[in-house]
């Protein structure tokens, strides 16, 4: 898909940075007394020295903080969550904003070495991404690869237990306060968002024109509709230890609260998970309300809250 | 050198904070008018006694230059000293030592430092409102052509304050270690001064260290109750000469030191990211005043964040460098402690009225030192520590204040 995030214009001053980038070089300027500077310039900020080189550097450093945002600083950043943003000091001396990849937050230490990774992904520049040394990320993010989807945890087949719908106390003891593991993941292509729109008839601007969305849209980018995503929980399987078994068929009631509480960019990853919230013994049979939570994936807040009621007959 | 102690603050007025969709839209002209007039009944004086301005010049909405002729104008007031200030945060207390200045200097005997922050009315033609709007989703960072964090943060997704102000975090986590209970009670105790002030956003709202610590983590180690909420409001003072302001209504508030300094407009390009401007800032306004940080009733300490608290209380010099969590432990922050921070609430718990967050603590240290706070009233309430911070401690303003005897 097209890269939906704000990119570099390169200046006159800057351009050769961004050229030492696409050659997969990091480059700095240093002034004649040997300062090394960075975001380029056409002084040196220590001296003043209007004589300055560009050179190239390995690009290494150590991480000088960091932060994992949980709320996406920008609509069009919800794909990378958790961002793990960060600034590189880099040996020579000076910081720079990045981003750190094939690294679990919970491992990452201020201070740690990093190695550049180069990432060719938006296609017209290169942008310079960090990665601990010791990680097995490769050192250059290709540009046509999609980064692929990680299979969630948890979704790979056990032996289930049978629970019979005529037994109550059995139904009932599936009631639970914990969610199941996450689903697959399931990515909302603009593609699908559109075919939706086309289907609905719901072909509204803010889900189908990206041009129109980067000029006046709040989150800048297209999002799916909300019912798009809510119907979209059929694609994500949910791994449950237990299937219902016993009846005639399911009658499927509708919710007893649907709630979207967060966007979908286009382009985004979902997941799913639920729990099972209650069990009613009614007249005409059991009675199920499930609790259904879709999120984009690395996202706490989740884009679907529906609570799906179900009768076993 | 410096301030003499011959400006004083007299009188100030602000909007009670509100959300942005259900607060009134006014024109900025109409709000500085409004504010204006009712800051002058406050001290007792009317539009004919103020001969300077002082406005903050960033999204301004009528104008985007010559603001301070389009305001004087439209007030009625021929101008002897004209400004408009752009230090975000810092701009509240910058007004008032710049207000101070030009008075001592002999420029003009009456300034009024006005921030209008409700958003103005919708317009069928062109809606520059919408345009901020639209702009604000970068979080205050430009993105035009030859903008270094344009070219530099964007495109990774560093924007706003709240990852900002968390590295900040991070970075002193890893070099003085950090202790999240100690900080959720910097929101703890001012969510206790605000239950005291009818005026604050969240009057009636008290929370707990748990509240805090069980609330969302936006962005490690920042919890959303860390976090200021921007609102619709706005603020403005009164400063004049202090042998004027002796014969006015309230006791004169003099501005007896001030100090600023500007580093950096994002923390990863400053040379140490802990070494905050309020250092030199603060420095310079206690030497200014003859004082120390020990001598001081109150501390209204600028309060984007709880981080922003904790390191203007350790490079202001109330602590040590690295000892601020046990200042944190050992103190009591309400308005009956042993160390009075944010009586009115700080802006975690009474509001962030747009940039002109800062105000509120001016106008809180003026009535705490007039003697006007109500319930919140000190005991001893002779000195103040004001502090501003704009951007991502980008910029930082300090005035140390003292009720005329």
């Amino acid at each position: 898909m097209a890269w939906n995030k704000p990119l570099p214009h390169p200046t006159s001053i800057s351009q050769p940075y961004w050229d030492g980038l696409r050659d997969h070089e990091v480059r700095l300027q240093q002034c004649e007394h040997g300062h090394w500077l960075f975001f380029p310039r056409t002084h040196c900020p220590t001296c003043g020295s209007r004589q300055l080189i560009w050179r190239r550097v390995s690009g290494e450093g150590r991480l000088y903080t960091f932060t994992v945002g949980r709320v996406p600083t920008l609509p069009e950043f919800t794909d990378e969550m958790p961002q793990l943003l960060a600034v590189v000091e880099l040996d020579e001396g000076v910081h720079l904003n990045t981003t750190l990849v094939g690294v679990d937050p919970a491992d990452v230490r201020v201070g740690q070495r990093l190695r550049p990774v180069f990432d060719d992904r938006p296609g017209e520049v290169t942008l310079l991404r960090y990665t601990p040394v010791e990680s097995a990320h490769p050192g250059v993010i290709a540009g046509e690869a999609a980064p692929a989807a990680v299979p969630a945890p948890g979704v790979e087949e056990k032996p289930k237990r049978r629970i019979s719908c005529k037994d109550i106390a059995a139904m009932k003891s599936l009631v639970s306060e914990e969610f199941t593991g996450w689903s697959n993941a399931f990515e909302v292509t603009q593609e699908i968002i559109n075919q939706f729109a086309a289907l609905s008839g719901d072909d509204y601007w803010i889900h189908t024109d990206p041009e129109r969305c980067k000029r006046e849209s709040p989150f800048g980018t297209p999002i799916a509709h909300g019912a798009l995503v809510q119907v979209l929980v059929s694609r994500l399987k949910m791994p449950m230890d237990y299937e219902v078994v016993d009846f005639v068929n399911i009658v499927n009631y509708g919710s007893d609260r649907l709630r979207f509480p967060a966007i979908v960019p286009s382009g985004c990853s979902i997941h799913g998970r639920c729990r099972v919230k209650s069990v009613e013994q009614l007249k005409s049979g059991v009675q199920v309300t499930l609790e259904i939570n879709v999120h984009v994936v690395g996202q706490d807040r989740p884009s679907v809250i529906n609570d799906l009621v179900m009768l076993y007959m | 050198m410096g301030l003499q102690g011959r400006a004083a603050l007299v009188g100030a007025a602000q909007y009670k904070p509100e959300k942005y969709m259900s607060a009134p839209r006014m024109f900025h002209l109409e709000q500085i008018a409004d504010l204006a007039t009712q800051a002058l009944d406050d001290a007792g004086m009317t539009l004919r006694d103020v001969d300077g301005l002082i406005t903050s010049g960033a999204y301004f909405h009528e104008a985007s230059s010559f603001v301070p002729a389009m305001v004087g104008e439209y007030l009625g007031v021929p101008l002897n000293f004209a400004e408009v200030i752009d230090l975000g945060g810092a701009s509240s207390v910058g007004m008032v030592w710049r207000a101070a200045a030009a008075i001592e200097l002999g420029l003009c005997d009456t300034v009024l430092c006005v921030i209008p922050s409700r958003m103005a009315p919708m317009s069928p033609h062109d809606d520059h409102a919408m345009e901020v709007m639209r702009s604000s989703r970068f979080g205050g960072h430009s993105t035009r052509f030859g903008a270094p964090e344009a070219e530099m943060d964007l495109p990774y997704g560093h924007m706003a304050q709240n990852t900002g102000y968390a590295m900040i975090a991070q970075r002193y986590a890893a070099q003085h270690g950090y202790d999240v209970a100690a900080m959720a009670r910097i929101c703890v105790d001012q969510r206790f001064n605000a239950c005291h002030n009818p005026g604050a956003m969240f009057y009636g709202q008290p929370i707990t260290v748990d509240d805090v610590l069980n609330s969302r983590m936006v962005a490690d180690p920042l919890r959303m109750l860390e976090i200021v909420m921007p609102v619709a409001g706005g603020g403005a003072m009164i400063v004049t000469r202090a042998d004027k302001a002796r014969s006015l209504r309230h006791r004169p508030v003099l501005v007896a030191g001030c100090g600023e300094h500007v580093h950096s407009k994002s923390p990863t390009y400053a040379h140490d990211m802990l070494a905050m401007p309020i250092g030199p800032a603060s420095r310079k306004a206690f030497a200014m005043a003859g004082l120390k940080p020990a001598d001081m009733h109150m501390a209204q300490i600028y309060d984007c964040y709880t981080i922003t608290v904790l390191l203007t209380l350790e490079d202001a010099g109330f602590c040590a460098k690295g000892e601020g969590m046990r200042f944190l432990r050992e103190h009591d922050f309400t308005f009956q402690g042993n160390f009075p921070m944010n009586t009115h609430g700080g802006q975690l718990s009474f509001g962030q009225p747009g940039s002109a967050g800062g105000m509120t603590q001016v106008i809180e240290a003026m009535q705490q030192i007039q003697g006007r706070a109500g319930e919140r009233q000190l005991a001893r309430h002779d000195l103040a520590y004001v502090s501003g911070t704009g951007g991502v401690m980008s910029e930082q303003g300090a005035l140390v204040l003292r009720g005329d005897q």
